[in-house]
């Protein structure tokens, strides 16, 4: 499984939701996959994804948020974790590129295994899974409620990435077209039902 | 722009003599504010009682690069979050600063308790705030220093403006002399 087939797949499960990609292959591949869609991209900023997705999906309580998070990303702003797990929005699903390596700063390995799922499932307001095939990761996302009421622990997607590749274009976006871009579909779009 | 005209309401959570707190949190209030993300200090607890009995959302988060991206994820939604924070903790803060809330001109107004200025006791905490004013100014955020409680209504009015109309993220620095620091 590559970041590619991570990202068509979360869109394949979840078309109208709105993505937040870290800097690195998340950013680049949501770019390639959505085709520059409305989404919250990170040029930068590493380790401050997690916390902006917990912050927009309490801005947008009727709207699907997945965060798409390397792996190095999550471990530098690993703190927000507990974070989502004190406030725990049932819109937010987090999804952890788990390749082990930095890739945007050529693909440097991470010293230990993050292993966030079970991280996820030690807190009392989050749960975790591991997957390793594109067939889990979409069972795994149908099979999660989205009405805007769920009740639930936000749930943390460990995605066990074993093709490393570049995914996409540059993820050095033009910040101003991101919000814009971003703004302009949240003015428009009707929530989904 | 809008000012606190009237005198605060007392609040029980509030210590005596430390009305400037509540008077901040009724004109964040005012101002439509509908979020704090916040790490926590002695003198803005009184800041977020009063906008807890006022419903407003509290987000204590662990640090505060989280609030400052907390916010982003707010702003860029369009909603109206503040982020406070004490200046102990404005180092964590500068990467979700300098990398998100300023090239995004998402416009995140900054309440920010300072320490290691005047009266300060505790040699550790000096050099972070001697150079609170300076990190923000490198970064292009303008700092505006509160030092009496008859200012707080324009000055959080102003730094509201700032940020939630102007796009600039921007600062309210709650100086010593306002009281309710360490003896």
């Amino acid at each position: 499984m590559n970041v590619n087939d991570v990202t068509r797949t979360i869109m394949q499960c979840r078309p109208d939701a709105i993505l937040v990609s870290s800097l690195g292959t998340a950013t680049s591949s949501v770019r390639l996959v959505t085709s520059d869609g409305p989404h919250f991209y990170f040029g930068a900023a590493m380790g401050s994804a997690l916390a902006g997705a917990l912050g927009l999906a309490e801005a947008v309580p009727d709207r699907q948020v997945v965060a798409v998070l390397g792996d190095g990303e999550f471990l530098m702003g690993a703190s927000a974790l507990w974070s989502v797990a004190a406030y725990r929005p049932s819109n937010l699903t987090v999804v952890v590129l788990a390749d082990g390596a930095y890739s945007i700063t050529g693909g440097q390995p991470i010293p230990a295994p993050l292993h966030v799922a079970a991280v996820a499932n030690a807190l009392a307001g989050t749960r975790g899974v591991t997957v390793s095939s594109t067939t889990e990761l979409a069972a795994t996302l149908r099979a999660e409620p989205t009405s805007p009421d769920a009740p639930g622990a936000p749930l943390v997607i460990e995605a066990t990435i074993t093709e490393r590749t570049w995914p996409g274009p540059s993820p050095f976006i033009d910040p101003a077209a991101t919000v814009r871009n971003l703004r302009a579909s949240l003015a428009q779009a009707p929530a989904p039902a | 722009m809008t000012t606190a005209t009237k005198p605060p309401t007392p609040s029980p959570h509030v210590p005596v003599g430390l009305d400037w707190q509540l008077a901040i949190a009724q004109e964040l209030i005012a101002r439509g504010v509908s979020v704090a993300a916040y790490v926590p200090d002695s003198r803005l607890n009184g800041v977020l009682a009063a906008l807890g009995e006022r419903d407003i959302r509290l987000r204590n988060l662990a640090r505060e690069e989280e609030c400052v991206a907390y916010a982003a994820g707010q702003r860029i939604a369009e909603a109206r979050p503040v982020v406070l924070m004490q200046s102990s903790g404005l180092g964590n803060a500068l990467n979700a600063l300098g990398s998100l809330a300023v090239p995004y001109r998402l416009g995140i107004p900054l309440i920010i308790s300072m320490r290691g200025t005047l009266g300060e006791k505790n040699p550790s905490q000096v050099p972070m705030g001697r150079a609170t004013t300076a990190w923000l100014g490198a970064l292009g955020i303008q700092s505006f220093s509160l030092r009496q409680a008859s200012e707080v209504g324009p000055v959080i009015s102003g730094v509201l403006d700032l940020a939630f109309d102007a796009g600039e993220t921007a600062a309210v620095l709650l100086e010593p002399e306002l009281g309710g620091g360490r003896a």
